[in-house]
């Protein structure tokens, strides 16, 4: 990610971005349940590939937040 | 067979059932990324949101072609030829008109703006999109 493209999250992007972690710990809650029941190497394989993506966009929400902390103001404006 | 492998082989949700669920929450984050790009501030923001609804329609299109493989997932009939026939007959109507319009209000900027061109983007590059 581009240092230079980076301002501060707004209130919104904040919500987005939590949100977005909430519905990615369900999709891989599920995703994972799926794998348990499945006894289809079909859905096993397509199933294992998606929990590795859910994992990777869990990253990516966190890395922004993460990169974003140091531009917050300390209080909300 | 002990308690242990008969709660094993007991399961709360049927895997038809658990991967409908999964279809239909991925369409749903798919939107929520989609409104969430269009309310992004910051570039990198808006980069990342658009990643993660590219790779969620990606993630959402293989379950769908998965579970239509296995039949697990009927699609919705055919659409006719009839149909088919009434809508592009409407489109290219409207279309005419389209035209018609946009080169009657063009014409007085002298004829500048790309009529000719319905897919030209202009450049936006450098807008905010809150």
């Amino acid at each position: 990610m581009n240092a230079s493209q980076m301002q501060p999250l707004t209130a919104k992007e904040l919500e987005y971005i939590s949100d977005s972690i909430s519905n990615e710990e369900m999709l891989l809650k599920m995703t994972a349940a799926a794998s348990a029941v499945s006894q289809n190497p079909s859905v096993q394989s397509v199933i294992s590939r998606q929990i590795s993506a859910h994992e990777q966009h869990m990253n990516q929400l966190i890395q922004a937040l993460s990169q974003h902390q140091p531009l917050a103001p300390a209080q909300a404006h | 067979m002990t308690p242990t492998s008969q709660s094993q082989h007991m399961n709360l949700l049927p895997e038809e059932d658990l991967l409908n669920f999964i279809l239909a929450d991925l369409k749903r984050t798919v939107r929520e990324y989609t409104t969430a790009t269009t309310e992004s501030s910051c570039p990198s923001v808006r980069q990342m949101f658009t990643q993660l609804t590219d790779s969620t329609l990606q993630l959402q299109g293989q379950l769908y072609q998965l579970m239509s493989s296995q039949n697990m997932y009927s699609a919705p009939s055919k659409a006719s030829r009839t149909e088919i026939d009434k809508k592009l007959q409407e489109a290219q109507q409207t279309q005419q008109k389209l035209q018609q319009f946009t080169q009657q209000r063009t014409s007085q900027f002298g004829g500048n703006v790309q009529a000719s061109q319905p897919n030209a983007q202009p450049n936006v590059g450098n807008r905010t999109y809150s």
